[in-house]
């Protein structure tokens, strides 16, 4: 078996009173675009510090394909990072800050990198106190998608892009993953992690609360169902799965749908259902059934 | 720390506040308020200590008359400012120690100018502020206040402790007044070019710049009869102009405040007319990428080293040059004056009588300044973990050990450039002159003090490693803390164990004597346990970012 880019066992972070992170158990294996969601303060960033070896865990460990992360001189060999505020030094220009990253990093492709300050549209010849927060942003991106590194660490790479921008982000994310790069990436942006991630794991309150696929998360998740009948209305009640009973009108019924449909689909069909329309629940909607029951902190 | 027993954050307080004005100004307060306590604290303390020790040095009735003829020499005058009006408390009080206090003073108030003002704003933290109903000289103005405010409280402090001494009020109270505008004036002018330059460092640089200028223009009229109009061009010339308990002119300190008050209103002026991350000076628009010295941590720290490096070199070097070019005239005038000599060594120089004792009690100053230095590079060193900028190190392929070591050793080397250039600086003004000292005695002497300054090194390192917060103050403590012990004991008679605590106690008066190898040893392996404990500290706590 192979090892995994990232894995955290039973990882926990103390401050003080507050459980930043509560056991965290994850495998992220190698090759996987990977999600990181959760409400503010859910304790992603304190997560990828951890992992980062820049915090020291209170409990359990954290390894970066199979290196301890507090060997940062071994494990950042095979990672590039990509921090949530970008602080630059501010009396060096762009492209003097990408010539340090590079000879001090983990190896980078010079053409690539070239190819992507132009795609990102940034002048390096700016010192960086000139930089905007956006801007700042992409001189950390254009490092860290430059390293040939196996594994990208990104936290919230995109707060400050435009649309514009965005769009080769997620292509530069793609493309990562084309070379068989795997990306760690935490973001508010749900379109964002609908577009590029193959998984993502949802962190509330220091604790994960799930680790799955999108279609598998949306599968989990109640569908709004429309039915319009003719004759007898159908006798939904009690039917696994079926909740919200609701008249829509003349002869309409909505209800919500969670897990198989089977049960419900044989209900329906002892009666004369002539439409019927089923709309999946928006990322939207599902996270906010994650985050909105309990108070973030 | 004290900040966890205030209330609510201010930009919190902001949002709600009717005031929005006075959650400025105690925004600005609480990020100068324990630096303030601390300079009017010292002020008022050394200022007591000279009132209270002027009895005994005056004990032998012949004293005050030479001490009186101090006053004729032109080099004692370039070095401590005219000795005028020491038969009284006062007057000996401000020959002694107002000077010292007004660079205090000055260099503090411009320090903290620049870094609640430009050192905010280039952090993007001004951006909040200036987003909410106050317009940006308005906020300016909220900050200038509390720095000026401390000037103000030191000059307070300073009256009465010279008045509860019992010296004249007329000349406690116009001393107390000219330290008060030196500091405002120093607030103004660091608030100028916080608004001409649009980052931290070149801001502080030119005010610093514009205060030793004044310095040097006052010790070249004191020296020089021919050129005393310079004074009334310094501010510091305008303070000994003013001449407290002596001629106790007020139209001197008058002219202080007005060009005080002037520089603000142009501060303000600028602040309205620039906007937000500009100066009035734009920041360079762009240029080629320099790439030399940055392909490791290591020559990135002598690339980051080498700025700062050359400002303190040209200022200690500036100092310790004239010290070389009037130590013959010093020392002869002290050989030719016996009584004299005797006097100065109770007033706090020892040996002042040759070239060797000279200097070698002007060098083991040397440590305080190079000590602020090492502690000024580790205290940069930690604002970039702290600020963030550090993470770009942190997340590569190199290890905690590697990036601190580097710190260290480009410091500890920079740290051996100032001595060095200063032990030259000496011969070259003695040899220039026409004075006696070996090239290697001079650098023997400055060299000396070097455990002192690694100690300095260690205990800031130590603080990075275990207490972070306290960096600053715990890097400063074997120098500027040691020295200041030692004098106190001494003033006060403290037990020997008191004074033996001070590093300064052990130091050998190289060249006059042999250096000490028990004491240096001792020291530097202080230095290292402290630099290894504190890097083994670094090395297993969380980063600050
Ligand atoms: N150095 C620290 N000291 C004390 N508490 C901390 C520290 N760093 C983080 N925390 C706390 O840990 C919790 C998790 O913070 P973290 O930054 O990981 O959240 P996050 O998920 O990244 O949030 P966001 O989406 O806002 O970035 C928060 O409650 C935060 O206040
Ligand atoms: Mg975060």
């Amino acid at each position: 078996m192979t090892v995994p880019a990232l894995r955290a066992v039973d990882l926990t972070k103390r401050y003080g009173h507050l459980t930043a992170l509560d056991t965290l158990n994850l495998d992220v294996p190698a090759g996987e675009v990977f999600g990181f969601l959760g409400p503010n303060g859910a304790g992603k960033s304190t997560t990828i510090r951890l992992l980062l070896g820049l915090a020291r865990p209170t409990a359990g460990r954290a390894e970066v394909f199979g290196v301890d992360a507090a060997d940062v001189a071994s494990a950042h060999q095979r990672l590039a990072y990509v921090p949530a505020d970008v602080a630059l030094w501010p009396q060096l220009t762009g492209a003097e800050i990408l010539h340090l990253q590079a000879r001090t990093g983990p190896g980078t492709d010079l053409a690539y990198r070239e190819e992507l300050v132009d795609r990102f549209a940034l002048d390096p010849s700016k010192p960086a106190r000139t930089y905007s927060t956006g801007n700042r942003q992409k001189v950390a991106l254009i490092a860290a998608f430059a390293t040939r590194a196996p594994l990208l660490v990104l936290d919230e790479p995109t707060s400050g892009l435009d649309p514009l921008m965005e769009r080769e982000f997620r292509t530069a994310v793609r493309q990562a993953r084309d070379r068989g790069q795997t990306v760690f990436l935490s973001s508010h942006q749900l379109a964002e992690v609908e577009a590029v991630c193959d998984r993502v794991a949802i962190l509330r309150a220091g604790r994960l609360v799930d680790v799955s696929t999108i279609e598998d998360l949306r599968g989990l998740h109640r569908s709004d169902v429309t039915i319009t009948y003719a004759g007898m209305a159908p006798d939904l009640s009690g039917i696994p799965g079926v909740e919200a009973i609701e008249s829509a009108g003349e002869r309409r019924l909505r209800f919500t749908l969670t897990g198989e449909p089977a049960p419900a689909l044989r209900a329906l069909a002892a009666v004369e259902v002539t439409a019927l329309t089923m709309r999946e629940p928006s990322l939207e909607e599902i996270f906010l059934d994650y985050y909105g029951t309990e108070a973030t902190r | 720390m004290s900040l966890g027993t205030l209330p609510a954050p201010a930009n919190s307080q902001l949002a709600s506040a009717p005031a929005p004005g006075r959650a400025v100004t105690w925004l600005a307060i609480r990020q100068i308020r324990r630096g303030g306590l601390l300079v009017a604290g010292l002020s008022a303390g050394m200022t007591a200590l000279v009132a209270a020790t002027y009895a005994q040095v005056m004990a032998d009735p012949a004293a005050a008359g030479s001490l009186q003829a101090l006053a004729g020499n032109p080099a004692i005058r370039t070095l401590f400012g005219a000795p005028v009006g020491l038969d009284t408390a006062g007057g000996f009080t401000v020959w002694r120690v107002g000077t010292v206090i007004a660079i205090l003073l000055g260099v503090w108030s411009i320090l903290a100018t620049t870094r609640i003002t430009r050192g905010e704003e280039d952090a993007g933290r001004w951006d909040l502020l200036l987003s909410g109903r106050l317009r940006a000289p308005a906020v300016l103005l909220r900050h200038l206040a509390p720095v000026m405010a401390v000037a103000a409280a030191t000059a307070t402090a300073v009256t009465a402790v010279l008045l509860l001494s019992g010296t004249a009020p007329t000349g406690a109270v116009l001393h107390g007044a000219g330290i008060g505008l030196l500091g405002m004036f120093s607030v103004a002018v660091a608030a100028l070019t916080a608004q001409v330059f649009p980052a931290r460092s070149p801001a502080t640089g030119t005010a610093v710049a514009v205060l030793c200028l004044g310095l040097l223009a006052r010790m070249i009229g004191d020296g020089v009869t021919a050129l005393g109009w310079l004074h009334w061009l310094s501010p510091f010339g305008l303070l000994s102009l003013s001449g407290p308990y002596v001629h106790n002119r007020v139209l001197p300190l008058l002219l202080l405040a007005a060009a005080t008050a002037l520089i603000t209103v142009l501060t303000l002026t600028a602040a309205r007319r620039r906007d937000v991350h500009d100066g009035l000076i734009p920041a360079a628009a762009g240029r080629r990428p320099r790439t030399r010295l940055l392909a490791s941590v290591e020559t990135f720290a002598v690339r980051r080293v080498t700025r700062p490096l050359t400002g303190w070199m040209i200022g200690i070097g500036a100092y310790y040059l004239l010290i070389g070019l009037t130590a013959v005239s010093v020392t002869d005038f002290l050989r030719d004056n016996p009584a004299l000599a005797g006097d100065a060594s109770q007033a706090g120089f020892e040996g002042l009588g040759s070239i060797a004792g000279f200097t070698a009690t002007l060098f083991a100053i040397l440590a305080m300044p190079v000590g602020g230095f090492v502690t000024a590079r580790m205290t940069a060193f930690l604002a970039d973990e702290t600020d963030r900028r550090l993470t770009q190190l942190t997340s590569q392929p190199i290890t905690r050990i590697r990036l601190i070591g580097a710190e260290i050793a480009v410091t500890a080397v920079a740290a051996a450039v100032l001595v060095t250039g200063a032990g030259l600086a000496t011969w070259l003004g003695i040899t220039a002159i026409g004075g006696e000292l070996a090239v290697d005695a001079a650098l023997s002497g400055t060299w000396n003090v070097l455990p002192i300054v690694l100690l300095s090194l260690g205990t800031a390192v130590f603080a990075i490693g275990w207490t972070p917060r306290w960096t600053g103050l715990l890097g400063g403590l074997p120098t500027t803390g040691g020295f200041l012990l030692l004098v106190i004991a001494d003033s006060v008679a403290a037990p020997d164990w008191v004074r033996d605590i001070s590093p300064f106690a052990h130091l050998a008066p190289v060249p006059l004597t042999e250096a000490s190898m028990t004491a240096s040893s001792v020291m530097l392996a202080v230095a290292t346990v402290l630099t290894i404990v504190g890097v083994a500290g670094y090395r297993r706590r969380d980063l600050r970012s």
